[in-house]
């Protein structure tokens, strides 16, 4: 078997397993189980005995998001999607915790779309999202802005609004 | 019905603690059984309830079964899973077999004794392989093709010695046409059951609950076993969508399934004497013939025997299947046997799954430092 090659397999009444070797020749076997519990292997080369760790959906999905490289922060998230159809887009998807610089000020008056060129699509309050704000929205301490737009975009928007 | 909430909650509190301990449950619920029922203290008697309580859980888990059928993976994957079940088949059935007929039980009573002996707890196997983190290892793929050779194996075993005074030609004629039937309507009605499936309303639970039973009320019109009539329609469903069907069927096999498990207990006659010497010596038979049928498939699957510690470990537990053919045709010693061999194995079972990997680098170990004191001119 080549290195890289990727195995699935549909075990009954387990699930399924994807497993591959890499180029150095360890091995990384992902299982998901019908309980919705995801497994992860790797055995180094040369070793007998593989180190499993048990995941969650979410957060094996929060993996995925390391492995593809997208910023995590710590509180922070992001996600970039690539459409390889549209001339390869690339849309990155970021949470910001606003700062006390924009708390009380409107969407409107940050001037977001003209300075940056991202767009806010949700903010996060108490718990409840607030999806598609209008302009005339106020930030308020606490809320967690979800932000879309190319990478270059999503970088201006940290350095011009969310400035303490 | 004050003696079946009783069951119930004491199997709740018990599910609780197996859970929390990780251990299999079926052992104590068949214990609680036997302690609440006529060979204990008599708090609990069977009754109309219990009876269609158990008589559902035993259908829904053979229709899970049903539903688990992946007959085209087991045709792709023919010399593995053959090689493997076949040893495992011939070494348990025929240990078994050969015991049973030797304390004294007659033919029929030995045949399903040694069939319960030889079929190993899908659940708990699997259960232990993710539980235990070794999904990776190349013996648990081999196990877990083995259950899937077993669960064949028992449905065959169902439908000859069910067949009663049935001619078997006829009556594997039936189940034939029953099955052509059921795969017929899964096939052209795929879209309406898919329909049904996925709404998210009542009907898909009300669907399935429905389709099972109503399958089942068939078998006395037709004369073909209840049992076989449910493995047949899960296997149908499960050229549909057998996830979904799995999620509306699991609510009513998991709390049935614990039911039947234990009144399963609860029934069961201990006053016909049973020697515990026999018993005991089955047991350990039970564990000594997976580890032999275990080496066997190890050499000859993986070429190292340590492998097949590895298979040992995980396929001792005596588990659901072994329990359902002592409740649908053992009576009062042989159910009584099987019940103490499930008990005793599942319990072993669950520890050698745990720490059969450390014998193996133990053994393994062992072998290696042997060389170490050999003199080095030898080199």
């Amino acid at each position: 078997m080549s290195a890289m090659a990727l195995r699935s397999l549909n075990l009954p009444g387990l699930g399924t397993k994807y497993e591959f070797e890499t180029e150095k020749g360890d091995m990384v076997a992902i299982f998901f189980t019908k309980s919705g519990l995801i497994q992860m292997y790797t055995l180094q080369k040369g070793c007998r005995t593989p180190s499993a760790a048990e995941m969650t959906p979410v957060e094996a999905r929060r993996l995925g998001n390391i492995l593809t490289g997208a910023i995590i922060e710590a509180d922070q998230e992001s996600v970039e999607i690539a459409f390889s159809a549209l001339a390869d887009l690339r849309i990155t998807i970021h949470t910001f915790y606003v700062p006390k610089s924009v708390t009380g000020k409107t969407i409107e008056e940050l001037q977001i779309r003209a300075k940056t060129g991202a767009t806010i699509i949700a903010v996060c309050r108490n718990d409840k999202n607030i999806i598609n704000p209008p302009p005339a929205f106020a930030f308020e301490a606490g809320d967690a802005a979800l932000v879309i737009g190319e990478s270059d975009q999503i970088k201006r928007f940290e350095r011009e609004i969310m400035v303490d | 019905m004050e003696g079946f909430v009783i069951a119930l909650f004491v199997c709740l509190i018990l599910a609780l603690i197996t859970k929390y301990l990780k251990v299999p449950p079926i052992p104590f619920y068949i214990l609680a059984g036997v302690l609440l029922g006529k060979s204990g203290l008599g708090i609990v008697q069977s009754d109309e309830l219990s009876r269609f309580f158990s008589e559902m859980g035993l259908i829904f888990l053979l229709f899970f079964m049903g539903l688990g059928l992946k007959l085209e993976r087991i045709a792709a994957n023919r010399s593995a899973v053959l090689t493997s079940g076949i040893i495992d088949l011939n070494v348990n059935m025929l240990i078994g077999f050969v015991a049973a007929y030797l304390f004294g039980f007659n033919m029929t009573e030995s045949l399903i004794i040694a069939s319960a002996f030889y079929i190993s707890s899908t659940a708990m196997a699997i259960t232990s392989l993710i539980e235990n983190r070794k999904l990776m290892m190349r013996e648990a793929e081999t196990v877990i093709w083995l259950m899937m050779f077993e669960d064949l194996v028992l449905i065959l075993f169902l439908a000859v010695i069910s067949s009663g005074n049935q001619n078997l030609v006829f009556l594997f004629i039936k189940i034939a046409a029953v099955l052509l039937v059921l795969y017929a309507f899964a096939h052209w009605g795929k879209e309406f059951l898919v329909s049904i499936l996925d709404r998210d309303d009542e009907l898909p639970i009300l669907f399935t609950f429905a389709a099972v039973l109503t399958t089942a009320s068939f078998a006395i019109v037709l004369e073909v076993p209840e049992t076989m009539m449910v493995i047949a329609l899960g296997a149908a469903f499960a050229t549909t969508d057998p996830d979904a069907f799995e999620q509306h069927a699991r609510p009513f096999k998991d709390v049935f399934l614990v039911v039947f498990f234990v009144f399963f207990g609860v029934t069961m006659d201990l006053s016909g004497g049973a020697d515990p010497f026999m018993i005991a010596a089955i047991c350990i038979l039970a564990i000594i013939s997976k580890l032999i049928s275990g080496l066997i498939t190890g050499i000859v699957i993986h070429g190292s025997a340590l492998a097949g510690i590895e298979i040992w470990g995980n396929t001792i537990s005596r588990g659901e299947f072994s329990i359902a053919l002592a409740a649908l045709y053992g009576s009062g010693l042989v159910a009584t046997t099987i019940a103490v061999m499930v008990i005793v194995t599942s319990i072993v079972g669950s520890f050698t799954a745990k720490y059969c990997s450390n014998l193996r680098r133990g053994i393994l170990n062992f072998g290696r430092r042997a060389p170490l004191h050999r003199p080095h001119t030898n080199r």
